[in-house]
């Protein structure tokens, strides 16, 4: 934090002491920068677009990015499916308990580890980094998820990546760099290394337990390839798996969706209202947790 | 304070603990090591016990039989992986996207936060940055279903504009050049905003004073670039590199599935893909275990490689 508001003084005092004119540089700088920002947004705008317009307009094919002769009734179709609720509820839970379950292990083990005192933390964090670079591969991992009886178990979507080293390091950098007097304090008044975690050290790192967290929630959320290696009861498919079949398919959900024909061809609007349905959840927390997502990110990036 | 004082001797404790027998010292740290054990046990079934697995990679294995049973083989299941010319293909085309990838995307992103860096507005700054990191969130499956809507020969978005404006449409999924370009577009409009990150942090650390030095000085902008910037966020972009070198042989499985289909399997499919149709579609599970094996040590190999190379260039290691 001091880190950054020194920069802000320091950009205001150039601003004002050094004054800078609006160059031809800055034109380019922002209309390219402005170009760059339209190319990651306009993908967003196509499916909003495609999912709210009406039939005629997308078999017309004059969709672009706006929606033509508004009509909802893709999204209306697809929130009375019985299935995309079914794995919106699977994802919610793998979600909520993955975070929860990789949240309790990382912090703990990022603790532990960062103790400069701690007998051992040096092999114990050794051995957690090699994984990084040396594995069983996905098939004796697939045979050990088998063994311990996860297959077709919700559980196998987080337990068996519930811990990231990545995110260890990054929360191990952060309560090391704690100041130490903290904590010597507390020690003097006769606290134990509990207390200390939890009355001092937790109460601190909020932000940085919001960072990994949302780390986390994000990847549940989006995992697609563990959930199709594991999953295969069709009542237990994650988002991201019932996702995929709804796009690769012609045909539009069984359940009680639809209800006329059973069978009906899956327009591109479903599709792309079933996409915003994914994505939309991300996209509504997205704005208040970036901060959160930088600052991660900047701690891991000084001390890889 | 003077009420504190007779319990300090508690906290010299810490300090002493070498004097102290084995089951003393654990004694001592109880707290911290019992809530390692949860992570151990993590560490020990997910991730350790895998690499028992790896065993089948020198075996004839039977499901039945199971490790312990199966007769072991030798190199036999190696050179049955080598002898096969879809392996080497899978390898090559791991490198071509790779490569490719890292060749477009590596220079822009410094690109971008080179001018992100230039922005003193900061509402447009925060602006532009929020929405360059977006893609970043979103899964591969829903990407690949955005791709397949902009980019399909028949009714994407993409090619009925071309179409319109009186063109042909192009084969962006169908055509296996074409497909190299769509993955990689793909791939950087994902990472390209979260990329910039690392520098802007790199470049958060500059003294503004250098700057002023050099505006004082008579330098333009470009020179303040060129000479003030760039020269800072030099070991990053190193650092960088060769990270991204040392990644070549890996690559996530989700992008190449997900974007690739039947008709350009013959580029789309990298060592992720052919490990999981051979392991887990065609149950070879010999054979995926000891392309595993040889993926790992290939890398172990790159990066120990780089990281030597980095040091001899003065720059920082990468282990």
């Amino acid at each position: 934090m001091a880190r950054a508001n020194k920069k802000e003084a320091a950009l205001e005092s150039m601003s004002s002491g050094v004054k800078q004119k609006f160059g031809a540089l800055d034109v380019i700088i922002y209309v390219l920068l402005v170009v760059v920002a339209i190319i990651c947004l306009y993908p967003f705008l196509n499916v909003l677009a495609y999912s709210m317009s009406g039939y005629n307009a997308v078999l017309s094919q004059r969709v672009t990015w706006y929606p033509i002769d508004i009509d909802f009734s893709a999204y209306e179709r697809i929130l009375k499916d019985r299935q995309i609720w079914q794995s919106m509820w699977a994802t919610v839970q793998v979600t909520v308990l993955g975070t929860g379950l990789s949240l309790v292990l990382t912090t703990a083990a990022a603790y532990a580890l960062s103790r400069m005192y701690l007998p051992g933390r040096t092999i114990f964090s050794a051995l957690m980094l090699f994984t990084m670079y040396f594995g069983g591969g996905i098939i004796p991992t697939f045979l050990v998820v088998k063994g311990v009886g996860l297959i077709d178990k919700l559980a196998s979507v987080y337990v068996p990546v519930a811990v990231s080293v990545y995110n260890f390091i990054i929360m191990r950098t952060f309560f090391r760099d704690l100041p130490e007097s903290l904590e010597e304090a507390a020690m003097i008044d006769g606290a134990t290394e509990m207390q200390v975690l939890f009355r001092i050290v937790l109460p601190l790192s909020l932000p940085i337990i919001a960072t990994i967290g949302l780390f986390y929630a994000v990847s549940y959320w989006n995992e697609y390839f563990t959930a199709m290696l594991y999953i295969s009861d069709a009542s237990k498919y994650t988002l991201q798996l019932r996702l995929r079949t709804l796009l690769i398919g012609t045909q539009f959900g069984g359940g009680d969706a639809g209800g006329d024909s059973g069978v009906q061809v899956m327009t591109q609007s479903l599709k792309m209202a079933s996409v915003a349905v994914a994505t939309i959840p991300i996209l509504i927390v997205y704005p208040w947790l970036q901060k959160y997502f930088v600052k991660g990110m900047m701690i891991g990036s000084v001390k890889g | 304070m003077a009420v504190k004082k007779p319990k300090a001797p508690k906290y010299e404790q810490t300090f002493v603990v070498q004097k102290r027998g084995f089951w003393a010292t654990i004694w001592r740290y109880k707290w911290l090591y019992l809530m390692l054990i949860p992570v151990i046990a993590y560490f020990l079934v997910f991730r350790y016990a895998p690499m028992y697995g790896i065993l089948m990679a020198f075996q004839k294995y039977n499901p039945f039989k199971g490790i312990r049973g199966s007769e072991f083989v030798g190199l036999a299941v190696f050179k049955k992986v080598f002898a096969n010319s879809n392996f080497w293909m899978a390898v090559k085309n791991t490198l071509i996207l790779n490569f490719i990838t890292m060749l477009f995307n590596f220079p822009l992103t410094i690109l971008v936060a080179l001018m992100l860096n230039e922005v003193r507005h900061l509402a447009f700054k925060k602006l532009t940055q929020s929405i360059l990191y977006l893609p970043h969130f979103i899964s591969w499956v829903v990407v690949a279903g955005i791709a397949t809507n902009l980019f399909s020969l028949d009714g994407g978005t993409i090619n009925n504009i071309i179409i319109k404006m009186g063109g042909s449409g192009i084969p962006f999924l169908s055509n296996r050049s074409w497909w190299v370009f769509t993955y990689v577009v793909c791939n950087i409009w994902k990472e390209i905003g979260w990329g910039t990150i690392i520098y802007l942090a790199a470049l958060t650390g500059v003294d503004e004073s250098l700057y002023e030095a050099a505006y004082l000085d008579g330098a333009t902008r470009m020179q303040r670039i060129m000479y003030i910037t760039l020269p800072m966020i030099k070991s990053t972009i190193v650092t960088m590199l060769i990270l991204n070198v040392s990644r070549m042989m890996t690559i996530g499985i989700d992008a190449p599935l997900l974007l690739g289909n039947d008709a350009v399997i013959l580029s789309s499919e990298v060592i992720s893909t052919y490990v999981y149709r051979l392991g887990i579609i065609r149950t070879d599970y010999s054979q995926a275990t000891a392309i595993g094996l040889f993926q790992n040590i290939v890398n172990i190999i790159i990066l120990i490689a780089a990281d030597r190379f980095a040091k001899a260039i003065g720059e920082n290691g990468i282990i």
